[in-house]
């Protein structure tokens, strides 16, 4: 980092010329960036988030050195097992480890958050700016079609898509985004509708500059810090989505583990075993509280209203 | 000479900030004498708009630190809050810049402009009304009765700023602080507004302190002026005076950087060089001293007091106390 | 044909041709209202006027908000395509010009805007700003590019090294300098100014105005300066244009103007500008419009001041008054001017 002693010593060049602007570079990103470092709680939750990314990832690793069982291994001697030095969470009524699934299921219950959030970030904000960006007729067509995505009642959509296709993480996540999509491209065209009366995009155009690169190198890094936000906030929203869709049996299927359709099969058994229940919910819980606080902190670090 | 109506003294203003305090307003002393129009005048940042918050006290989330506004013998920075409300639109009114946003606008113009009688007075609503639409008559706004119905947007820029001076006026207060009153305005219509305040100040002798950054209006509207930069008063004196022989280099360079409407010939403009300071990081001794093309070595590590040179004027410049003079190409 | 459009674009202007001539040019923005949206009206922000601008000289455009100066500014280089009339730069017909040809004229045009805050893009480096209409253009590339952003900071009297610095970390008078560098970056024939020192500290306003003058020398510049002070409009230029409600009342040399308006709107305009000296205003006579602009949506028949006109009689309301000359190079719209 360069101190704030450095634009002293600059030579000053012609006439005229001001001196000041007295501070180092500084990219709105790196601010931004800063702003969320110091954020601690924030950070925290991030991490966490990032931790549980990891361990979904690796889950096969963990199978092999960890719990040494693999999600669906089957032991009909270890069933309702209590947590403990064998199964670390117990096992379910099948004798199946519960940490083991758990960290399966955290592939695909991050896997569908994260590319629910991908696809919706990218239809929506390809519609939101092209709506935006060019207004009329294209605008009126475009955002009546939303209104019309953001009218179906999504529960009876979820139905019907896990009826007709057979949901795995992919077909899961596509579900999902196609409603999801709406409300991203209403942020991004109103994001977009503001961005475009400021004076700069007029100053590009009287340039030359086509709309191609307005749009791309102008609007879409002015709009950019309302979609990392809505990115943020919108994991935690959709993983309680995707557990909710397979608790009701519409997402992804056992015996593929996944936290909401260990619910599933835990309800039948709380009696026998609370843990069941206790375990898949509370990480649920904790995961969808870290995603909202780093949701939070996302935010409050990028606010576009803090900065002109 | 007469008893000042607001005593000034010696005032500091601070607000907090990111980049550790600020001086916003950093001992400012002014007399107001009645029936008199004193000019502000001074540049964004100045401290000339917290200098008239604070005399209002209305400086959040600026803190006075110190010194002292008499008004009617009693010290208003001493004031408690309710002690202030009796004051504030009672005997001291203000208007504001933007005469679009200091209207609400879910109310009448009439009930708006009425409110302060309503609040100082406790005048009824139809009496309040009627007061309204006399004083709007009386601020120029054509077929008052009718246009007491208004809703702000109904106004122009220039008919509410006239709503607002109505406002101002309804308790007849001695002293109305304008603050940048003509700046959101067209030229003509500032000429309007600027008129109305010439005879609001004749008509009701309201002593009048006007802020404005714009010298051609404190030339054609005050006795007095007071020059701040960085939250100091630079210069003060009779406006003749101080546009006639400028003891403060600020004040002599800034005069000679404006075009001029009535300039016989084309001459190139003379900037002041550099940028006002930033009030977090100050310069040692005068802060105008890094732009000043007279200074002596002394201004950058003292800074001047406002004092006496010449007949009339005050001015904070260790070179023209110690006689010098500004002249130069 | 666009090949040889391009050209004329490109060549030296050296005829005694206006560079710039608009002839009858309108611009009215739809006014829509209800549910549907249906078009009730029209702004009519440029309503028919009539200007030449000389190669190398200055015309100043003053005129209170909502006159149609900016929108008069922005039809020009083609940022609004105009309703009606047409605008001819360097003889050629550019009022309804499309693509390629239009990326031509964007070479020979360039505009500064008023809010150097927003005229920026926040996201980019200083250097990326000056850089684009290089690359929009594809002027140059790699080292070379990276010389003339260089060239250009120093040209507008900022440090070179602030190239790879972001907007909000300079004053308002040093992005204003940033603004200029951009509309320099094209070698432009032709600059807009629009309202370019308004938002600008007092004591900053004469270093732009200063620099603008500098620049128009040394590149040899046509200035179109919109601005509303006339005080800054009539030290910058060699002709005024003034404007009211969509319409130019009077055109005339800088001085001519200020010594002897015809336009008793151009009168009372000079009357309402402050003049920074007590003594002068102290004698002035003052001769205050009454009134304010009427609406551009249902602009007055005939003369469009002679609602808040002093002189105004009833041939005012019936006729529109034409651009009349008064000696060889001043013009007024008035019935009844003032001697």
């Amino acid at each position: 980092m360069i101190g704030p002693s450095r634009v002293a010593e600059l030579d000053v060049p012609a006439a005229g010329v001001e001196t000041g602007a007295a501070r180092p570079a500084q990219s709105y990103w790196n601010e931004s960036w800063e702003r969320l470092r110091a954020n601690r709680v924030g950070m925290a939750a991030g991490l966490l988030i990032v931790v549980f990314a990891l361990i979904a990832l690796l889950a096969p690793l963990f199978s092999l050195v960890v719990t040494h069982v693999q999600p669906q291994t089957i032991n009909l001697d270890d069933t309702f097992f209590r947590p403990g030095l064998r199964h670390l969470l117990g096992t379910d009524e099948l004798g199946r480890d519960t940490l083991t699934r758990l960290i399966w299921g955290a592939r695909v219950s991050l896997g569908v958050a994260f590319l629910t959030v991908a696809m919706s970030l990218s239809v929506g904000t390809t519609v939101g700016m092209v709506a935006g960006y060019y207004g009329g007729w294209i605008d009126d067509v475009l955002m009546r079609f939303v209104d019309m995505v953001l009218a179906i009642p999504a529960i009876f959509l979820f139905i019907l898509m896990s009826i007709l296709f057979r949901p795995n993480a992919i077909t899961l996540a596509a579900i999902v985004a196609s409603v999801g999509w709406g409300s991203v491209a209403r942020l991004v065209r109103g994001e977009v509708l503001s961005v475009k009366q400021r004076d700069f995009i007029l100053a590009t155009r009287s340039i030359g500059a086509g709309d191609a690169r307005l749009m791309v190198r102008h609007l879409l890094p002015n709009v950019l810090p309302v979609l990392i936000v809505a990115a943020s906030l919108g994991v935690g929203q959709i993983i309680l989505i995707e557990a909710a869709l397979d608790f009701l049996g519409l997402g992804i299927q056992p015996p593929t583990p996944s936290w909401g359709n260990m619910l599933t099969n835990a309800q039948s058994y709380f009696f026998r075993s609370g843990f069941l229940v206790a375990f898949p919910g509370i990480t649920i819980f904790i995961t969808v509280l870290a995603s909202n606080i780093f949701g939070n902190a996302v935010r409050d670090a990028f606010d576009p209203r803090l900065k002109s | 000479m007469t008893q000042p109506l607001l005593e000034v003294r010696d005032l500091h203003t601070v607000f907090s900030t990111k980049e550790g305090t600020v001086k916003a307003v950093d001992g400012v002393s002014f007399d107001l004498t009645p029936g008199e129009t004193l000019g502000i005048v001074g540049e964004s940042g100045c401290g000339k708009s917290v200098t008239a918050l604070s005399v209002m006290r209305l400086q959040r989330p600026g803190k006075i630190v110190s010194g002292k506004v008499m008004f009617k013998g009693q010290d208003l920075t001493k004031l408690s809050e309710y002690e202030m409300r009796e004051i504030r639109g009672r005997e001291i009114a203000m208007i504001f810049q933007d005469p679009m946003t200091s209207l609400n606008p879910v109310f009448q113009v009439g009930w708006q402009v009425g409110e302060p009688t309503r609040l100082h007075h406790g005048w009824g609503a139809k009496k309040a009304l009627a007061s309204a639409v006399n004083m709007l008559s009386r601020v120029g706004i054509p077929s008052a009765e009718s246009r007491a119905n208004d809703y702000p947007h109904q106004f122009s820029g220039g008919m509410r700023q006239r709503a607002m001076i109505a406002m101002g006026l309804t308790t007849t207060p001695q002293v109305l602080i304008a603050d940048e009153p003509t700046t959101a305005l067209d030229v003509t219509i500032q000429a309007q507004i600027l008129d109305l305040l010439r005879h609001v100040n004749r008509e009701f002798g309201t002593a009048t302190i006007l802020i404005t950054h714009n010298l051609g209006v404190v030339a054609g509207m005050c006795e007095r002026i007071i020059v701040m930069y960085a939250g100091k008063v630079v210069e003060s004196g009779p406006t003749k005076d101080v546009f006639a022989h400028p003891t403060h280099p600020y004040t002599w360079s800034l005069l000679r950087s404006i075009p001029r409407l009535d300039a016989e010939k084309h001459e190139p403009l003379k900037p002041i060089e550099g940028v006002p300071p930033n009030l977090a990081d100050l310069p040692t001794g005068c802060a105008f001293h890094p732009r000043c093309v007279f200074r002596v070595d002394r201004c950058t590590r003292d800074v001047p007091a406002l004092l006496r040179v010449g007949e009339s004027q005050l001015a904070a410049c260790w070179v023209t106390q110690a006689g010098g003079e500004l002249t130069g190409a | 044909m666009h090949e040889t459009s391009v050209k004329a674009l490109s060549r030296a202007w050296t005829t005694n041709e206006p560079l710039v001539s608009i002839s009858d040019l309108r611009v009215w923005f739809p006014v829509a209202s209800g549910v549907m949206q249906r078009t009730i009206g029209h702004v009519h922000a440029v309503d028919g006027v009539d200007l030449e601008i000389k190669a190398g000289e200055t015309l100043g455009l003053v005129g209170e908000s909502g006159c149609g100066k900016s929108t008069l500014g922005r039809a020009v280089t083609r940022l609004l395509e105009p309703t009606g009339g047409t605008v001819r730069f360097k003889g050629e017909d550019i009022t309804h010009i499309r693509g390629g040809h239009l990326r031509a004229l964007r070479r020979e045009m360039a505009m500064i805007f008023q809010d150097p805050y927003a005229s920026l893009d926040p996201r980019q480096t200083v250097g990326d700003i000056i850089g684009e209409p290089i690359d929009v253009h594809r002027l140059a590339k790699g080292k070379e590019r990276q010389d003339r952003i260089r060239e250009l900071l120093r040209v507008v009297g900022m440090n070179p090294r602030y190239a790879d610095r972001y907007p909000h970390e300079f004053s308002g008078g040093q992005r204003q300098r940033i603004g200029i560098a951009r509309a320099l970056a094209v070698e432009p024939t032709f600059i807009v100014c629009d309202e370019p020192i308004s938002a600008l500290d007092v004591s900053i306003q004469a270093q732009i105005i200063n620099l603008l003058e500098n620049l128009q020398s040394k590149f040899k510049l046509t200035y179109l300066f919109i601005a509303h002070d006339l005080s800054v409009v009539k030290h910058i230029s060699n002709r005024i244009a003034v404007m009211y409600l969509g319409k130019v009342m009077e055109v005339a040399p800088a001085s001519q103007l200020y010594r002897r308006p015809r336009h008793p709107y151009t009168g009372s305009l000079m009357s309402a500008i402050p003049i920074p000296d007590p003594a002068i205003e102290l004698r002035r006579e003052r001769f205050i419009l009454q009134g304010d602009v009427a609406s551009p949506v249902n602009p007055p028949s005939g003369c469009r001041f002679r609602t808040r006109c002093p002189r105004a009689r009833e041939h005012c309301a019936e006729e529109t008054p034409p651009l009349e000359a008064f000696g060889s190079d001043q013009w007024a719209a008035c019935f009844y001017p003032l001697d």
